[in-house]
């Protein structure tokens, strides 16, 4: 085993012994401190999307809850006129009329994602009424499942790749190269692939997928050392433009 | 019958005893008789005191009618009289005008056409009322219609004129008879008089040359049996595609209850039908009729009610409009203190509309001390616009024709662009919208800055920032906003009330309940307490319009789980409140004729009203009209200022074909700076007018008469027309004295007076 692969392997090993160790304390925190879902006043909400889980503890919807959002919407306030609600977010079912007051929604591993023949219909007139979905946290062969459930929603919808020219990396932020985008795993570049309103670029954007990435990552060990701060930092002003552009167009 | 009556009592016709003076012609010896009569009576009431026989009521009856006797036997001695000045014979002359134009031929006097009057009472040499005239005056005879003018035979009246117009008619014959002994102006006429300028002038000129007008009305005063499509009010301009609610106002006799169809045809293709009940007798119906204006350049609309059975007037069941249907994108500047969802909502319902481009300037961070506001710019022309965030010059802003102003703190502006704001409403003439949040109206700091004296509503001083939780509000409409173009939201009427019913409520963070005095509410809302507050507002302010519409979320009316994914009531309605924001916003120049039609040889005035761009007045510009021809002919007219007001020019031209004339305005100012271009049609047509409001209108014709000292009489009842006349006092007279002395009423008196009292003393046994 050469230096490199011995480099490799014992960062894989970390990432997932801190992941091992991190979802179950996410658990943990989810049971013990979620106390309902934030009343709409008009004003911004993080929405955490839930989906069906069977595969026993740490529901992969909530993976990152709740020091992701916590953190993100501290920064989110300080640097935006967004009027938000900073420390409280919401966590809803597809099934939750509730949603639709709320046009921009987070889903964390989408890879395991999945819905009823009447969750597709709710989230297609969610999407194509004016909301907007931001999925996040997986990678590889994830994308299939992603895919597979837009497919049910919108048969002809096609996804397309991003470059760094599109307006939702200047929404807030002037971001002008992908490649400065943090990457979480081990499955290549980021991606960022959205669909559009009948598929036409030119018309609004219904998902983003940030792909091969785990941007949410970031934001809930920022405060720890995990990551460099250059690389939250560039986490954080993706979160934000992502979430901007939800908000303003 | 009571004429008769009161001719036999009072020996004399009314007529004489409204013309004449009362006098009393005794002689000093027949006084003298008289005096000894007034002494014999009062002798004859001391005895009636005196008699002890006839007490309390009896003896005040009998003294009274003794009185009575006495006071008539006196008058009768005294030798009262009428005395009248009389027109001499042939010395003086009588102008009789003749109404020639198209209402004449309604047939609704003795079964036939009204010009039936004029052809069996004055239409021939020996026709009575024109032979009874010749043999006491000197006839000069005029017909009018649209003009005036002397008529050599009643043979060529052909009752085609195209409009009435009274006071020309009579200025004219004034003038013709000017300097001759005049003893009156006969007018007959149906009195449906349709020109724009009132009868006053012309009647103080009648009056200052004592010429006394006898009205002749010919007609009935009310229809028995017709259909009218009175009244059309429409915008001469309108944007291309937008949804127009016109008020139709429908009057009708002899059809009440009957249902009927109200069609709009553009160009002759209909646009819209909708059955309507016509109204009880004479009474006015208003209807308001929608339909989208989709061809370009001037559309001539129709507004029709197929005609009805047996009707007296089938000309006046339409009504024609000109509307010009223009086509460009309005630009609406749309400030947002904060990124919201309401804003990406309104984007999304106005770019679905090619004709509004929406600009947004969405404030995404606010300033600190080193970093000025950050804004995000959608919808821009180019990447120049707007990059300083909201403009700091009038120039700039006054570019745009509208103004949505969302959740934004007063204090986000400098004091002067907050006088910009003002001046977009009342100088440059544009609409504002604001729109509600927590930075908005009190809440934000706006009271007692300049813009609040625009706004439609009052802003509460003691607010202390916004309301939260919001308000819940259920919208409906107010009765005005029921009708009102900006917030339809259904095509057909009809279905307004249930789509306003199931829409999702909105919230409020604005507790606005309180209007200005000239406000007016198209949307309340109703919170969870059952209490009201205003949810869309206007009024007019200067040139322009602001609107407050206090709510954060409209978009709810898209978003919300019960909306249905299909249905587009958020963005009817925005499209079509941003639409009537713009409407009607004036550009630099801009142009107006009036009338906006007339006949062939009809003067035109064209007025224009030229700013720069800060929407000033120019003056001393050159500014010339282009007038086009419908057959192509092009005459430049120059334009002068008006002086009267800032920027406000001038021309007259007059129309010699029938058809549409292009009106194109534009110059430079002094500086030499072109000025833009306006432009304006007329339309010239013969004119339908005669056929609207045609009944005879008596009270028009009775004012002119009686204002110059004439008198006003019915077609059917002109028997006393040549007495009348002559009695006038007015040209060559004699004096006339007429005795009273001697009329029946005075004898019946007596005689009852004197029976009564023979009566009553036997009934009571003096006798």
């Amino acid at each position: 085993m050469t230096l490199g692969r011995r480099r490799t392997v014992l960062a894989l090993a970390m990432c997932v012994g801190v992941a091992a160790i991190a979802t179950p304390l996410a658990q943990r925190s989810y049971r013990q401190s979620y106390s309902g879902n934030v009343r709409y006043d008009g004003k911004f909400v993080f929405i955490r999307l839930s989906y069906p889980w069977y595969g026993g503890r740490g529901a992969p919807w909530a993976h990152d809850w709740p020091r992701g959002e916590t953190h993100f919407l501290k920064i989110f306030s300080e640097l935006t006129s967004v009027q938000m609600h900073v420390t409280e977010s919401s966590i809803m079912s597809l099934s939750d009329p509730e949603l639709f007051k709320f046009p921009v929604a987070y889903m964390a591993e989408p890879g395991f994602w999945g819905m009823g023949d009447e969750e597709v219909n709710i989230l297609r007139n969610y999407l194509l009424k004016g909301g907007f979905l931001i999925m996040d946290d997986f990678r590889g062969r994830d994308w299939g499942n992603v895919d597979l459930q837009f497919s049910r929603m919108f048969p002809q919808g096609q996804w397309v790749d991003l470059d760094a020219n599109h307006p939702i990396f200047h929404s807030f932020f002037e971001i002008n190269s992908l490649d400065i985008i943090p990457q979480a795993y081990d499955a290549g570049r980021p991606i960022f692939r959205a669909m559009f309103q009948d598929n036409d670029p030119s018309k609004r954007m219904l998902a983003i997928a940030a792909y091969n990435t785990d941007i949410s990552e970031f934001w809930e060990w920022s405060d720890t050392g995990y990551a460099p701060i250059d690389v939250s930092n560039e986490a954080y002003k993706i979160g934000i433009n992502l979430f901007m552009y939800g908000i303003t167009h | 019958m009571l004429a008769a009556i009161f001719e036999f009592l009072f020996k004399y016709p009314r007529l004489v005893f409204e013309q004449g003076s009362f006098a009393f012609g005794a002689t000093r010896s027949m006084s003298a008789v008289a005096l000894i009569a007034a002494v014999a009576a009062a002798y004859a009431l001391w005895t009636y005191r005196r008699l002890a026989a006839v007490r309390g009521r009896d003896r005040g009856l009998l003294i009274g009618a003794r009185v009575a006797l006495f006071l008539i036997v006196l008058f009768a001695l005294m030798q009262p009289m009428l005395r009248l000045k009389v027109a001499v014979p042939q010395e003086n002359f009588v102008g009789i005008l003749l109404d020639d134009s198209r209402s004449m031929q309604v047939a609704d006097y003795a079964g036939g056409p009204r010009s039936g009057f004029i052809h069996q009472q004055l239409g021939k040499a020996d026709a009575p009322l024109l032979t009874e005239l010749g043999k006491r005056f000197q006839l000069r005879v005029f017909r009018f219609s649209s003009t005036a003018e002397r008529l050599q035979s009643t043979g060529d009246l052909k009752f085609e004129g195209t409009g009435t117009r009274l006071g020309e008619a009579l200025d004219r014959a004034r003038d013709e008879l000017n300097g001759l002994p005049v003893a009156g102006l006969v007018l007959v006429s149906d009195g449906a008089d349709n020109s724009e300028n009132t009868l006053d002038e012309s009647i103080a000129g009648l009056k200052s040359q004592a010429m006394p007008v006898f009205a002749v009305g010919v007609g009935r005063e009310r229809l028995s049996r017709d259909v009218q499509v009175t009244r059309v009010e429409t915008p001469r301009r309108a944007l291309k595609g937008s949804s127009l609610v016109i008020d139709v106002v429908v009057t009708q006799n002899g059809y009440a209850g009957t249902k009927v169809p109200l069609i709009v045809e553009d160009d002759g293709r209909m646009i819209s039908t909708q059955d309507i009940t016509l109204p009880r007798d004479g009474e006015a119906e208003t209807t308001h009729v929608r339909f989208k204006v989709s061809d370009l350049g001037p559309r001539k609309i129709t507004f029709r009610i197929p005609v009805q059975g047996q009707e007296e007037v089938a000309q006046n069941n339409q009504r024609e409009a000109l509307i010009d249907v223009y086509n460009r994108r309005e630009k609406i500047l749309y400030l947002e203190g904060e990124p919201r969802p309401e804003a990406k909502f309104i984007r999304q319902a106005t770019d679905e509309d090619d004709n509004l481009q929406v600009v947004l300037l969405q404030r995404t961070a606010e300033a600190t001390v080193s970093v000025p506001d950050k804004y995000l710019r959608l919808g821009v022309d180019s990447g120049e616009e707007l990059i300083n965030g909201f403009p700091a010059t009038r120039e700039e802003l006054f570019g745009y024709r509208g103004i949505i102003l969302g959740s934004v703190e007063a204090s986000a502006f400098t004091p002067e662009q907050q006088r910009m704001l003002e001046d977009f409403v009342d100088v440059r003439g544009g609409s504002l919208l604001a729109l509600g949040g927590g930075r908005s109206f009190a809440e934000g700091g706006w009271g007692g800055t300049p813009l609040s004296d625009a706004l439609p509503i009052v802003l509460d001083p003691g607010s202390r920032g916004p309301q939260f939780p919001p308000a819940e509000l259920i919208v409906r409409t107010t009765p005005t906003g029921t009708n009102h173009p900006a917030t339809q939201i259904t095509d057909k009427a009809e279905d307004a009330p249930a789509k306003w019913r199931d829409l999702p409520p909105v919230t409020s963070l604005n507790p606005v309940t309180e209007v200005k005095p000239g406000a007016t509410v198209l949307l309340t809302g109703i919170n969870e307490r059952n209490k009201s507050q205003v949810v869309l507002a206007f009024q007019r302010y200067g040139r322009g319009k602001a609107l407050v519409m206090p709510v954060q979320d409209t978009w709810m009316w898209r978003m919300h789980a019960k909306m249905d994914l299909k249905d587009k009531t958020h963005h009817t309605f925005w499209q079509r409140l941003v639409r009537w924001v713009v409407d009607g916003v004036p550009d630099r120049v801009m142009a107006s004729v009036s009338p906006d039609r007339v006949q062939r040889g009809e003067p035109v005035t064209v007025t224009a009203e030229v700013s720069d761009p800060e929407y000033k007045g120019i003056n001393d510009g050159r500014i010339t009209a282009r007038i086009t021809s419908p057959s192509g002919k092009t005459e430049d007219v120059p334009m002068e200022w008006t002086v009267e007001h800032d920027g406000e020019y001038r021309a007259r031209f007059t129309p010699t074909e029938d058809g549409l004339y292009k009106v194109s305005v534009g110059g430079t100012a002094k500086d030499g700076r072109d000025v833009g271009r306006g432009e304006v049609n007329a339309r010239v047509a013969p004119s339908d007018a005669e056929y609207f409001d045609a009944a005879m209108r008596a009270p028009l014709l009775r004012r002119v008469a009686e204002d110059t000292e004439g008198r006003f009489f019915k077609a059917d009842d002109t028997a006393k027309l040549v007495d009348a006349i002559t009695f006038s006092g007015k040209g060559i007279t004699v004096v006339e004295e007429k005795e009273l002395w001697d009329m029946p009423i005075i004898l019946m008196l007596l005689l009852g007076l004197m029976g009564g009292e023979w009566m009553f003393r036997r009934a009571r046994g003096l006798a």
